[in-house]
C-alpha cells in the first residue's frame, strides 16, 4: 500500500484522526476558530454509519455526547473558549460519572469573547479547574498536524481506558495550519476499547473496585442495569451519604491519574543531553521554541526543548529533574502565563525560571524566544 | 421626528456587501427618529452573530453581551431604569438556538423590552451552518446531507408563551419594518419583531425572490387580540406567508407590576439605607 500524505490542517487532522479512532457520535455547535471539525465530522460520520448532530448550543453538545457515551458511542464534542466555558459544568459530571468522551478546545485569545480569530494558549488552567470541585484531569496538545491526528486517536484511548472525558487542547495557529502529514494505515496505530462486563448481570457493578483503570464497564442498555448520577456514589452508581463510600469515591477519582503517572506523562525532548538553557514549551509555542533551540545551537548556545504532549497530568517529575541539570529554564507560551506556575511549582533546586509570553493574538516568534534565550545565556 | 443622521455612527460594517442587514439598519434608525428617541435615551443589548453588530454601527448605548444571553441582559437594565428605551437585538441562531432558553422565559416576564430577531434561516458568522429555522433539506456546512429537522415557528412559540407583542416584518421591505419596529418599541411590555432576511452569502434557498413571492401584508380588517387566529397566522409558512403584527395583548410590564419601582426607575431611587437599619434592628 502506497503511503497516503495529505496537506491537512489541524483541524482536518483531529476530525481525521477521530474517525481513525472510531468515534461514531458527535455532537456540537458551531463557533470559531474549531467549526472545521464538527463541518467535517458532519460529512464523514454519515458516510461511515456515524451520527453527527448540530445542538442549540454547547451546553446540549456535551450533553449529547455524555447521553451516547453512556450508551456506547464512542463520542467527540469541538469547541472553542466560550462554548469550552460553557461545557464545564457537564465536563465535571463526566469526571464524576466516569463517562468517556472526546473534548476538543481549539482555543482563542479570550478572556470572553476576546479574539475569535486568533489564537492563544490560555485556557490551560481552566481545562485543569474550570469545573468545580475536585476532578482528574487528562489532556493533550498537539504541536503539528500529525501530533492533531495521532493525540486525537490517543484522546479517546485514554478516555476509554480511564473512562472519563480527555481534552484536547488544540490552538487556533494549529488549528488553522496547514502541513503535510503521512496518513496512518489502519491498525498502524493502537486503538483501546474498553472490556465489557462477562459477569452475570445480576453480579454487575458499574465502579466495582479495580474498574476505574481498563477495567470492564457496560454500555447502558445493554443488559446490565446500573444508575449514572453527578451525586456521589455507591458502587452501583447510587447516591449515598456514607462517609466511608464518599472517601472511596474521591480517592478513585483521584487514584486514576496519581497511581498512573508514569503511563499517562508524555513529553519530547531535543537537545537535553547538554542543555544549559532549556525552553519548556507546548503546542504552537513549541513550534517557534524548537526553531529558537536550533537557531541558539547554530550560535553555539546549549539550548533544549522540554516539550510535553500530555500537559494534565503535569510532568512534575521530569521536569524537576531536567530543572536540576539546566542553568534556566524559559517558559514560552502564548498566554499571560500558565504553565510557568506549574514548573515553579515543581522547581526543587534554585534553577532560575523565565516566563517568554505573548498574548496580542499573534504566534509566539522564534525571534522573541532566541532573545530571551541570549539575555538568559549572558 | 428627529434626523435620522444622528444615529449614524462611524464604525466601519463588517457586512457582506449586499447584506439585509443594512436594511435593518436603516430601519431601526428610522423608527427611532419616528419616535423622537435621541440616541443617549436608548440602550441596546445584544448577542454574538452578524446580526447583534447592528447596534455597533448605530450611535446609541450598546452592551454588546454574549452569545444567546441577550434578554437576561436587557431585563437587568429595564429594571434598574426603566426610563430607557431597551432594544434586544440578535439572529435566529442567537435568540433561538443559543437563547431558546432566555426567550421563552422573558417573554412570560413581560419586560418593557423590544427584541429584534434578523431571521436568515442560517448563521452567517460562523460561515453557513444550520439554524433553528432552517427549512427540512436545506445543505449547510453541518447538514451536508440536508437537514433532517424541522423549522421552529418562533413567532407560534411567542404566542404560546404569553408574549404581549408578536410580529413578523421583512428586510425587502425596510418602510414597514420601520414602522412595525416603532409600533413595537411603542407597546410598553416585551415585543418581538422576526425579522424575515436573505442571506446573500450563506442561504441559496430562502432569497430575497423566494420570500418576495411569498410574504403577504395581513388584511386591516385581522384581529392580533385573537389568540387562536393569532397562532394559525403564526404557522403560516410555505406558499403565503404573512407580515405584520400577528397577535397583540394588553399586558401589564414586569416594571410596572414591581411595587419597588411604582417611585420611578430603581437607579434614580435614594438607596435606603435608613429602612436597611430598621430591618437589621429587628433582629438585635
Amino acid at each position: 500500500m502506497s503511503k497516503q500524505i495529505k496537506l491537512w490542517q489541524g483541524n482536518e487532522a483531529c476530525a481525521e484522526g477521530a474517525m481513525y479512532a472510531g468515534c461514531d457520535f458527535f455532537g456540537g455547535y458551531p463557533i470559531t476558530p474549531s467549526t472545521e471539525v464538527a463541518e467535517i465530522l458532519a460529512s464523514l460520520l454519515p458516510k461511515a454509519g456515524g451520527k453527527f448532530i448540530q445542538m442549540e448550543d454547547e451546553i446540549a453538545g456535551i450533553g449529547t455526547i455524555l447521553g451516547a457515551a453512556a450508551a456506547g458511542a464512542k463520542s467527540m464534542t469541538s469547541t472553542s473558549g466560550p462554548g469550552f466555558s460553557l461545557m464545564m459544568e457537564l465536563l465535571g459530571y463526566g469526571c464524576m460519572a466516569e463517562i468517556p468522551c472526546v473534548i476538543v478546545n481549539v482555543q482563542r485569545a479570550g478572556p470572553s469573547t476576546g479574539l475569535p480569530t486568533k489564537g492563544a494558549q490560555a485556557d490551560v488552567m481552566q481545562t485543569r479547574w474550570g469545573t468545580h470541585g475536585d476532578h482528574p484531569t487528562i489532556a493533550l496538545c498537539p504541536s503539528s498536524i500529525e501530533e492533531s491526528f495521532k493525540l486525537t486517536v490517543k484522546a479517546f484511548n485514554l478516555a476509554e481506558k480511564f473512562r472519563m472525558p480527555v481534552i484536547l487542547l488544540l490552538d487556533e495557529f494549529i488549528g488553522h495550519m496547514r502541513e503535510k502529514m503521512e496518513v496512518p494505515r489502519p491498525g498502524e496505530l493502537e486503538i483501546y476499547n474498553h472490556p465489557r462486563p462477562k459477569v452475570d448481570p445480576k453480579e454487575y457493578q458499574h465502579y466495582a473496585d479495580g474498574s476505574s483503570v481498563g477495567g470492564p464497564y457496560a454500555a447502558m442498555g445493554s443488559g446490565y442495569r446500573f444508575n449514572i448520577t453527578g451525586l456521589t456514589h455507591d458502587k452501583h452508581g447510587f447516591p449515598t451519604a456514607r462517609l466511608d463510600e464518599i472517601q472511596w469515591k474521591m480517592d478513585r477519582l483521584r487514584d486514576k491519574i496519581d497511581r498512573h503517572l508514569a503511563e499517562l506523562t508524555e513529553v519530547e525532548e531535543e537537545f537535553l543531553d547538554d542543555a544549559e538553557i532549556v525552553i519548556f514549551s507546548y503546542g504552537a509555542a513549541a513550534r517557534s521554541s524548537q526553531q529558537a533551540v536550533r537557531q541558539s545551537r547554530a550560535k553555539g548556545i546549549k539550548a533544549g526543548l522540554l516539550r510535553p504532549t500530555t500537559i494534565w497530568p503535569f510532568p512534575d517529575r521530569i521536569v524537576t529533574d531536567v530543572l536540576k541539570k539546566c542553568r534556566t529554564m524559559l517558559v514560552a507560551e502564548i498566554s499571560q502565563g500558565q504553565l510557568v506556575y506549574e514548573v515553579e511549582r515543581c522547581n526543587k533546586s534554585s534553577t532560575p525560571v523565565v516566563p517568554v509570553l505573548r498574548y496580542d493574538g499573534e504566534m509566539i516568534t522564534p525571534a522573541q524566544i532566541l532573545k530571551a534565550v541570549e539575555e538568559a545565556q549572558k | 421626528m428627529l434626523d435620522v443622521n444622528i444615529y449614524k455612527s462611524e464604525d466601519q460594517s463588517a457586512w457582506c456587501p449586499g447584506c439585509y442587514n443594512f436594511a435593518i439598519l436603516k430601519a431601526v434608525r428610522q423608527a427611532l427618529a419616528s419616535l423622537d428617541i435621541a440616541p443617549h435615551q436608548v440602550m441596546f443589548s445584544s448577542g454574538i452573530g452578524q446580526a447583534p453588530k447592528l447596534p455597533h454601527y448605530l450611535k446609541c448605548n450598546l452592551f454588546n453581551g454574549l452569545h444567546g444571553r441577550t434578554l437576561p441582559v436587557a431585563t437587568g437594565i429595564k429594571l434598574a431604569n426603566h426610563g430607557l428605551q431597551v432594544i434586544a437585538e440578535g439572529g435566529d441562531g442567537d435568540g433561538y438556538a443559543e437563547g431558546g432558553n432566555h426567550f421563552v422565559h422573558a417573554m412570560r416576564r413581560n419586560p418593557g423590552i423590544t427584541y429584534l430577531v434578523h431571521d436568515n434561516q442560517i448563521y452567517g458568522l460562523t460561515k453557513g451552518q444550520t439554524s433553528p429555522t432552517s427549512e427540512k433539506g436545506l445543505v449547510t456546512g453541518t447538514t451536508p446531507f440536508g437537514n433532517y429537522n424541522a423549522p421552529e415557528h418562533p413567532l407560534a412559540l411567542a404566542i404560546a408563551a404569553e408574549c404581549s407583542f408578536a410580529a413578523r416584518g421583512f428586510a425587502g421591505d425596510s418602510d414597514h419594518l420601520a414602522e412595525l419596529i416603532a409600533q413595537a418599541i411603542k407597546h410598553p411590555g416585551f415585543a418581538l419583531v422576526d425579522i424575515l432576511q436573505p442571506c446573500v452569502t450563506f442561504n441559496k434557498l430562502n432569497t430575497f425572490q423566494w420570500y418576495k413571492d411569498r410574504v403577504y401584508q395581513l388584511e386591516p380588517e385581522y384581529d392580533p387580540a385573537d389568540r387562536q387566529k393569532a397562532f394559525a397566522r403564526a404557522l403560516e409558512w410555505g406558499e403565503r406567508i404573512p407580515l405584520g403584527i400577528i397577535y397583540k395583548k394588553d399586558r401589564l410590564p414586569l416594571e410596572n407590576l414591581l411595587p419597588q419601582l411604582k417611585p420611578g426607575p430603581l437607579i434614580k431611587q435614594s438607596i435606603g439605607m435608613e429602612k436597611r437599619k430598621e430591618l437589621a434592628g429587628q433582629f438585635r
